[in-house]
């Protein structure tokens, strides 16, 4: 029992547990204490001073992470003094932190749409998710997409590259909305439970439909009033048809109406509505009103017949419907806005002769969209550049007749800070029109106030000194505490993403103000931001990325533009959308949404130019194939540097140079690549910001993902893990704190090796193979083949395979499917084909990996750890750096890879014959355990017999050992050693070797003894599945013999049955060679792909009549197959598998299987073909199972077994799986480039 | 008896030249068949005066001071070939008044016995002249480990790396915990820049450290040591090397050590590579150790675990070199010396704008005031003392209105200063306070070792704020700003490095506020050092149209013809201070 400890916590008495650290216990009592350089799974380190404390008598504050517990500690956690502190802190690192949390595009859009997160969707095809994300903060993506100012793409990097084009986020954004747009299941977004309040929105416009938007999805009850006749307001009356279609407006609008929004058209604020009324029935206002009023060009002569405002010449053709006729006449546009643009466009399609646009300055600085100007040139419009009109001319009858002009130039810059026109004298000159459009600006109009004010009893509505409605530009609440306002009514005539930007900051603060809470602004998150520091420049970009020019969008020929069709044609395809979204350069950091530093800055309100001064600029390190390194987002808190010391033991990594000029960097070398970095991604996994992060071939976002947990299928270890996916798009493998990893702790195999999960190449159907191709058939059809095949033979014909990479459900299926369906006990697994039976008893005498730092030794015989079993191999590094444990090895390789991390190697040549050596020689010098194998053992005299028959200078020699002494030095260390562990792996050791290693383990006594023993692995995640499930003709379920007497019993009782298969032929191997078997069916094995002999193999599927391979992918086996059915992955199926140590875990399905029909499911299907009834739910599965299993369990002696030859004989490499195979090749791959 | 002639070769003398006075000497004997003594001995204190050659003839002590190849050729001749000293090189003699006779007068030399008297290769030497005797004594009176470790507790010994902790008490926790294997460290990491005593101990008495180490390994029953040396200090591993070799040779390392059974201690050098920082214990640990010098945090202390996780004793090296003196004479002895909380005697080596600096070991007690000018002999060219740095980049200023401060730990402390390893740099008028605050801010931020945030990037920022007043662009808050930085600094380090790095700073603006005000609002350096708040003008009375200035002037600012006033273009003026030094006429204003 561990010692307790009483502490005073935050003025609590709290009891303590002796040698824990106040963040131990602070953690223990559920108080968040911040800290960047702490991880569990490593000793104390204290460097980055976040996790400070205050302890009474001691000095300063205190690192709570290394400060540890005595008796009546009085500690506090949180005062002005500790957040003081810690701010600082964060001050500090962030002052030199040269890194983005999100793109500039992000940051610049007032909306702050998620421009990466939805072009990473667009990507992979994720219309809806890109939609779903943009409407988070924007709800008219359509519209914006086509008519958006975009102050993202010119904020975008990609300006510095290409000659200058952004990436066409817009585009992008637009594609995405007209396929969502466009499909039968659109994005719709979740509503919450109705709160039965009432709000009423003034204006349809774009403020209005937003604001409606994000308060509907609060499960508020919306009307909208309008003036117009419909939706949009300026949007339809303002912008043309052929920028903004109408149809497209409205299916927005609808969008949001479908909602549940009802819209009141033709409803006028203060004429035919008063807001006496909205103010009975309304809980709360939001005027979202719009500047409706054009404003003239304000010189003699501008009341003149033919002189407009263009807002309102846009307007009137919109509410008409009737197009103005300017043929044969010459139209003056007066501005440089999109306004003007939209005018002169509009007026040439009126048949206007002649178009001017009449600027002040240059076309540098107008503020029309640069496409829109080009356009426009297309088009034909006639540019009057640094031209200002200053009087219209009359004719008698009062019409325009022309507009007198003066020439400019540029002076100083103005408070705007563009450089001001003044006009040059004597320059004045006329210009013949018969129109002037003004298009200069536009007015609020805030005529219903007085209504308003008349009706409202507490508080006032004013306006602000520029006429507009006076609200805290923070929350938009005007002075009426239920009114808020939002859009150009607010702000003046603004953009449109202005627009919806203020609507959801008017939303959010209108649904607080309705939930009874304090209404304040939108909470702030902290960005750093490498613009804080510099600005960035071409120089810091080229060559880091690949060049691309920008995908400009298809366009009408100008010469058929003299109508009101769209002139934006949209991408041609997904492919061209698919391109334009590589040409984003990820600004943002993958660790936006996981970064500690960056929230903690958030919390403790760090500012990035709190403690401004010199910063370090260094490179990112993209040279190793998974792990990318950032120096710049490093805080230096060494974890990486000290997980791969401590726990990985490959110290691939280190620090370099003191003080300020510190970093981590590999070690010894220029790229982590040439260390001894074994790639697990432990370093990606402990770093607390985005410093190191995981080299992904997609674009990551990163975007929100969503988890799914389930059980490694790559090795016996049976580590616990998350996969995090967006759409069942796998993004990122995270390890859980699962039964066998502790703290989350993965390999390289289940921290990469997730990638083919995302692979399209994927079997999704039944194929049969006609006339040498593959066709898609129906399952069912597929059954029926098999059904035939099967009745058409006698039973022992049929031959199943079952590869360890299945479940225990799947396996358990399978045989019962053998043994029933087909009657037969020919069931086997490639993966143990002819190995020889010295496996089976292997997890017997499983030395819980825990006990590990309690040895006072470990052997690894033929374990290659480190490459195959890197979790046991953190365990064992962590027992000797820990616990200094002393760590031995008898390698058979020229170079192994635990070499580095052992106290001593043995090199060898025959395992076997090494530990029959040393078997022989503690037997025959009477070095055995004789107390211990009395109890414990049998055999062991016959043993003997067999053994000493054998010649210890040939069996020395034939181990391959340099000096005969070395296997003396080991027998009498070994036999000496306390608690010995002794590990191996059945990749590398051959079954009679396996056997002799139990015989060394009796005969020196260390088995079934607390940290001593054998420890043996497994090749394949549920390769005791095989055992345990019945996957071998002699054994049924729970490894009992398929002839016991109880099992027969519980079988016939459990499958409803009189009769089972009686013959049992013990080797498949043999009738394989011998061409005994017609037909074949092998699930989750690919014995093709992964044997030396392809010939051999080859043979034995040519020689069958008929073969039926269950895979995932069309794997080298598949294709030789008559029939290929889709496997299901383990989660979309879900069930259990069992690790090397005998540990059940489950897991779960968490994604639907891409075929309709699980394995489980496809196999129940299979048996009902042959009336035999089967629950698929992975759970009845089991439960069935359990039936099966033995009810005592027997405790059996240890037994001699006398062996014979080095059986070295496994055919099939990868654990006969496509998917290791798989990311084998592929990780060699990735270190040959 | 035979006249001895001793040539001082510590590092100070051979930079100074004493290797070839040697060897010249060595060849005049030898050509001219002279019978004395010729010997070497290390660094007697007088640093200033170097080459050192002292000659012992029947009649007594001549101390020569500044003897290049030339004099001593003279001096041999005369005072050995004619028993004639030559009295004018005489800096220090027993026999009769010489200008430097106060720098030795109130000195009181324990840690320092024999340097600059015995031949520091020569374990016989130190033998003859008490050496190994406290071992011995322990051996011979049978005292215990407690016995030992009661003289070091009587003793009041505090630890004279700076830290000022209870040496006796520091070995009585290692003693306490017990373990297979224990080890005693060495600190020989010296790093404070002005700051020399170790060196000199190591170069002049390796045995006396060896034989304090000894002596602590018995007390804690260590079963090994090491000494962490600087690389940049070879003549003092050289040394080392030897005396280790021969106390080996005689049994004072190896097993069973004087017969004393199961006494078994050996030492060996580990050689730094330079880092500040792993002056700092645990550094210290984790640099012997292989691994990067980086601190952790304390507790646990090295006495509970610490080299390979075994208890370990860490003491430096002024503290064991006075270790076998108080064995030997005992604690009351000892204990004469010094003040109520701080016993004995301490070294410092004086450096700056003093007159003789060198090395010099006092009595606890003595005002800083008299160690400055009855050792120290004052200030250089008579300027007026301001103030005086202790205690390297880890202390203060103690300003000269405070000069009545006596040396002890806690007096000092209570300045803002602290003792530490005992370097002492004087500044005077023409100094800048804030200069000299970022003169040592720059080291401690260039050594740290980078792993915690305050002292990484804190200390950076205090940098930046007084390269930013030096440079005329202070700001309002400046002061303010690196004020509460400091403080921040200080609450949130990992070690001493940390801890203490900002106290150059806050010493100087608790006593220079004035200064750094002047920088800031009026952007002007009272002392003149700060050259970017430097103006230089032509006075008109003065200038006589030389045109040398403008001749000098590196970036053409200076214009006007002959015989003509001329005049400084303060736009392309880079203050370099050529024409303030070539200017005949003091026509050259600096403001």
């Amino acid at each position: 029992m561990s010692e307790k400890v009483n502490v005073i916590l935050n003025g609590k008495i709290i009891p303590g547990i002796k040698g824990e650290t106040i963040l131990q216990l602070a953690e223990r009592n559920g108080l968040e204490i911040p800290t960047l350089c702490n991880d569990p799974r490593l000793a104390p380190y204290t460097s980055c001073y976040v996790c400070v404390v205050e302890v009474e008598g001691l000095r300063g504050l205190q690192p709570s992470c290394s400060t540890k517990i005595s008796e009546g500690m009085r500690i506090e956690t949180h005062n002005d003094k500790i957040a003081g502190a810690r701010k600082t802190a964060l001050d500090l690192i962030l002052s030199n932190h040269y890194a983005d949390c999100i793109g500039p595009c992000m940051q610049t859009c007032p909306a702050g749409v998620d421009v990466q997160g939805y072009i990473s969707h667009i990507e992979k095809g994720q219309y809806h998710d890109a939609v779903a994300l943009i409407k988070e903060t924007n709800p008219l993506p359509a519209i914006c997409g086509r008519v958006c100012v975009r102050p993202c793409e010119v904020a975008c990097r990609r300006n510095l590259l290409d000659e200058g084009a952004p990436v066409g986020i817009d585009y992008l954004k637009r594609f995405a909305s007209d396929i969502d747009l466009d499909s039968k299941n659109k994005w719709r977004p979740e509503i919450k439970a109705e709160t039965g309040k009432k709000i009423a929105i003034i204006g349809a416009g774009p403020g209005g439909v937003s604001a409606a938007f994000f308060l509907r999805k609060e499960g508020h009850d919306i009307d909208i009033y309008e003036a117009s006749p419909k939706p949009g307001g300026w949007l339809r009356y303002g912008i043309p048809e052929y920028r903004l279609p109408n149809d497209i407006l409205q299916k927005e609008v609808d969008n949001i109406s479908e909602l549940g929004v009802r819209i009141h058209y033709n409803k006028c604020l203060g004429e035919d509505i008063k807001y006496a009324e909205l103010h009975k029935k309304f809980d709360a206002v939001v005027l979202a009103i719009g500047s409706q009023k054009g404003t003239m060009i304000g010189v003699e002569g501008d009341e003149a017949e033919n002189v407009f405002s263009g807002i309102d010449f846009l307007k009137e053709m919109e509410m008409t419907g009737k197009r103005y006729d300017f043929s044969g006449k010459k139209v003056a546009v007066v501005g440089g806005g999109n306004t003007a643009m939209d005018c002169c466009r509009t007026s040439m399609r009126c048949g206007a002769d002649k178009v001017y646009v009449i600027y002040r300055r240059t076309e540098k600085e107008m503020p029309a969209n640069p496409i829109e100007i080009h356009e426009s040139k297309l088009e034909g419009i006639e540019y009057l550049l640094l031209t200002n009109p200053v009087k219209v001319n009359k004719d008698k009858s009062g019409k325009v007749e022309s507009v007198t002009c003066l020439k400019m130039e540029l002076g100083e810059p103005d408070a705007s800070g563009r450089r001001r026109p003044v006009p040059i004298p004597g320059s004045d000159f006329e210009l013949e029109v018969d129109y002037v459009l003004a298009a200069i600006g536009q007015k609020t109009d805030v005529n219903f106030t007085d209504d308003m004010n008349k009706a409202v009893k507490k508080g006032e509505l004013k306006l602000n000194r520029w006429g507009d409605i006076d609200a805290n530009p923070d929350t938009l609440q005007t002075g009426v505490e239920n009114i808020f306002a939002a859009g150009d009514g607010v702000t003046g005539p603004a953009t449109l993403i202005q627009a919806i930007a203020q609507a959801r900051i008017a939303a959010h603060s209108c649904n607080l103000f309705l939930q009874g809470e304090e209404v304040v602004p939108m909470p702030g998150e902290f960005f750093s931001a490498r613009d804080n520091f510099q600005s960035q420049v071409q120089e810091d970009y080229i060559g880091k990325y690949p060049e691309q020019k920008r995908h400009e969008m298809p366009t009408l020929n100008p010469k058929d533009r003299e109508n009101f069709k769209e002139v934006e044609l949209g991408y041609e395809n997904e492919e061209v959308a698919y391109q334009e979204s590589q040409r984003c350069m990820e600004c943002g950091c993958t660790e936006v949404y996981t970064c500690d530093l960056k929230k903690y800055a958030t919390e403790y309100n760090a500012k990035q130019e709190g403690l401004w001064g010199d910063f370090k600029e260094y490179k990112v390190d993209f040279s190793h194939p998974y792990i990318e390194i950032d120096n710049n987002k490093c805080v230096l808190c060494a974890r990486c540097v000290r997980i791969c010391r401590d726990v990985v033991g490959a110290n691939a990594l280190g620090l370099v140079n003191r003080g300020f000029d510190t970093y981590v960097a590999p070690s010894m070398g220029e790229s982590l690549t040439e260390t001894n970095c074994e790639s697990c991604g432990m370093c990606i996994s402990t770093c607390p910001t985005g410093a190191l992060s995981e080299n992904v071939p997609f674009k990551p976002g990163p975007v929100k993902l969503e988890k799914v947990q389930t059980i490694c299928n790559y090795c016996s270890i049976g580590c616990d893990l998350e996969l995090e996916h967006k759409s069942e798009f796998v993004m990122r493998a995270e390890g859980r704190d699962g039964l066998v990893n502790e703290h989350g702790n993965l390999c390289k195999y289940g921290k990469f090796g997730y990638k083919f999960i995302n692979d399209t190449n994927r079997l999704t159907k039944p194929m049969l193979k006609v006339n040498g191709r593959f066709e898609e058939i129906e399952f069912e059809e597929a059954f029926n083949i098999i059904r035939e095949k099967i009745k058409a033979v006698t039973p022992d014909d049929n031959a199943f395979f079952a590869g360890a990479r299945l479940s225990n459900e799947e396996l358990y299926l399978i045989q019962k499917f053998a043994r029933l369906g087909a009657r037969t006990n020919n069931v086997t697994s490639f993966h143990y084909l002819n190995r020889g039976h010295g496996y089976v008893g292997n997890a017997k005498a499983n030395v819980p990996f825990e006990q590990l730092k309690d040895a006072s030794k470990i052997y690894l015989i033929g374990a290659e750890v480190n490459r195959d079993n890197a979790v046991l191999g953190y365990m064992i590094n962590n027992a000797s750096v820990k616990h200094d444990v002393p760590v031995e090895l008898v390698t058979n390789m020229d170079h192994s890879s635990m070499e580095h991390k052992v106290g001593k190697t043995l090199k060898v040549k025959s395992y076997y014959h090494f530990i029959k050596a040393v078997n022989y020689y503690l037997v025959a010098n009477n070095f055995h355990n004789g107390l211990f194998i009395g109890d414990n053992c049998e055999g062991f005299a016959a043993y003997k017999e067999d053994l000493l028959k054998e010649n210890f200078v040939d069996l020395v020699e034939k181990s391959g050992v340099a000096f005969m002494d070395s296997v003396i030095e080991f027998a009498k260390a070994y036999n000496n050693e306390m608690n010995a562990v002794l590990i191996f792996s059945e990749k590398e050791i051959c079954s009679t070797a396996s056997s002799e290693l139990f015989n060394l383990a009796m005969i020196t006594g260390k088995l079934g003894k607390t940290a001593n023993g054998l420890i043996s692995i497994k090749e394949k995640n549920n390769a005791q599945g095989i055992f345990d499930m019945g996957i071998c003709p002699t054994l049924g379920v729970g490894g009992v013999g398929i002839k016991d007497k109880e099992l027969v019993e519980k079988m016939k009782k459990v499958w409803k049955v009189k009769s089972l298969p009686k013959d049992v032929n013990e080797s498949q191997f043999e009738r394989l060679e011998r061409g005994k078997l017609k037909n074949l069916f092998i699930f989750g094995e690919d014995p093709l792909g992964c044997t030396e002999d392809k010939v051999k193999v080859a043979g034995w599927l040519t020689v069958a009549d008929f073969v039926v391979v269950m895979d995932y992918f069309m794997t080298d086996t598949a294709n030789q197959a008559d029939l290929v059915l889709p496997a299901s992955y383990p989660f979309e199926t879900g069930g259990t598998f069992t690790n090397t140590q005998q540990v059940i875990q489950s897991f779960e399905a968490g994604f639907k299987a891409k075929s309709g029909l699980n394995t489980l499911e496809q196999l129940s299907f299979l048996m009902k073909q042959f009336e035999i009834k089967q629950k698929s739910k992975p759970e009845a599965t089991m439960a069935e199972i359990t039936k099966l299993l033995p009810s005592v369990e027997k405790v059996d002696k240890f037994i001699f077994v006398s062996t014979e030859e080095n059986n070295d004989c496994r055919m099939f490499d990868h654990g006969c799986d496509y998917i290791v195979k798989r990311f084998d090749d592929e990780f060699s791959n990735a270190f040959d480039k | 008896m035979e006249t001895k002639v001793i040539v001082g070769l510590g590092s100070c003398g051979i930079a100074a030249g004493a290797g070839k006075v040697y060897d010249k000497i060595e060849a005049i004997k030898n050509a001219e068949n002279l019978t004395f003594e010729l010997k070497k001995t290390s660094c007697v204190g007088m640093c200033y005066r170097e080459p050192l050659v002292e000659i012992i003839d029947e009649s007594g002590r001549y101390l020569y001071g500044e003897i290049d190849e030339e004099r001593a050729i003279e001096v041999i001749d005369k005072h050995v070939g004619q028993q004639n000293p030559v009295k004018d090189y005489v800096v220090q003699s027993d026999l009769f008044e010489t200008v430097d006779n106060t720098f030795t007068e109130d000195q009181v030399k324990i840690a320092l016995r024999n340097c600059g008297y015995i031949d520091p290769e020569s374990i016989d030497e130190y033998e003859a002249n008490d050496g190994y005797r406290a071992i011995r004594k322990i051996a011979g009176h049978g005292m215990s480990r407690l016995d030992v470790i009661q003289t070091m507790i009587e003793s009041g010994l505090r630890g004279r790396g700076g830290g000022g902790f209870p040496t006796g008490l520091k070995w009585k926790f290692a003693n306490n915990n017990k373990a297979d294997e224990k080890y005693i460290i060495c600190n020989a990491d010296e790093g404070d820049p002005g700051a020399f005593m170790d060196r000199s101990v190591l170069e002049g008495d390796p045995h006396s450290v060896l034989e304090g180490m000894i002596i602590g390994a018995y007390a804690i029953e260590a079963t090994g040591g090491v000494i962490y040396c600087r690389a940049e200090y070879p003549l003092a591993i050289k040394r080392l090397d030897i005396a280790i070799v021969q106390a080996r040779e005689k049994g004072y390392l190896g097993k069973n050590i004087l017969g004393i059974e199961g006494f078994n201690f050996d030492i060996y050098i580990k050689e730094g590579a330079g880092a500040f920082v792993c002056g700092e214990e645990t550094a210290l640990i984790a640099s012997v150790e292989g691994q990067r010098g980086m601190p952790r945090k304390r507790p646990p202390f090295p006495a509970a675990s610490g080299l390979w996780k075994k208890p370990t004793n860490i003491n430096n090296v002024e503290t064991y070199a006075n270790i076998p003196w108080i064995i030997q004479h005992g604690a009351a002895e000892y204990a004469k010396y010094g003040t109520e909380k701080s016993k004995g005697t301490k070294v410092f080596a004086l450096a700056g704008k003093i007159k003789r600096s060198g090395l010099v070991e006092v009595p606890m007690g003595m005002t800083v005031k008299d160690v400055i000018f009855k050792l120290g002999g004052g200030i250089q060219d008579d300027k007026e003392f301001k103030a005086v740095q202790m205690g390297g980049p880890s202390g203060g200023c103690i300003p000269s209105h405070l000069s009545h401060t006596i040396v002890d730990y806690d007096s000092v402390n209570a300045t803002g200063a602290i003792m530490g390893s005992g370097g002492m740099v004087v500044m005077d008028e023409t100094t800048c306070m804030i200069d000299v605050a970022k003169f040592f801010l720059d080291f401690t931020q260039k050594e740290s070792c980078g792993k915690c945030t305050f002292c990484r990037i804190g200390t950076k920022r205090m940098l930046e704020i007084l390269t930013r007043i030096t440079e005329g662009k202070g700001e309002e808050g400046d002061i303010e700003r690196l004020e509460e930085l400091s403080y921040q600094i200080k609450d949130n380090s990992l070690c001493g490095l940390g801890q203490t790095a900002p106290n150059p700073v806050l010493t100087t603006i608790k006593y220079f506020r004035d200064e750094y005000e002047a920088h800031i609002r009026d952007k002007k350096c009272p002392a003149q050092v700060c050259t970017n708040l430097l103006t230089y003008t032509v006075d008109e009375d003065n200038c006589t149209g030389c045109t040398v200035c403008a001749k000098n002037c590196p970036v053409d600012a200076i214009s006007g013809a002959r015989k003509e006033l001329h005049n400084i273009d303060q736009d392309v003026c880079i203050k370099c201070g050529v024409c303030y030094t070539k200017c005949k006429f003091e026509a050259i204003q600096l403001s």
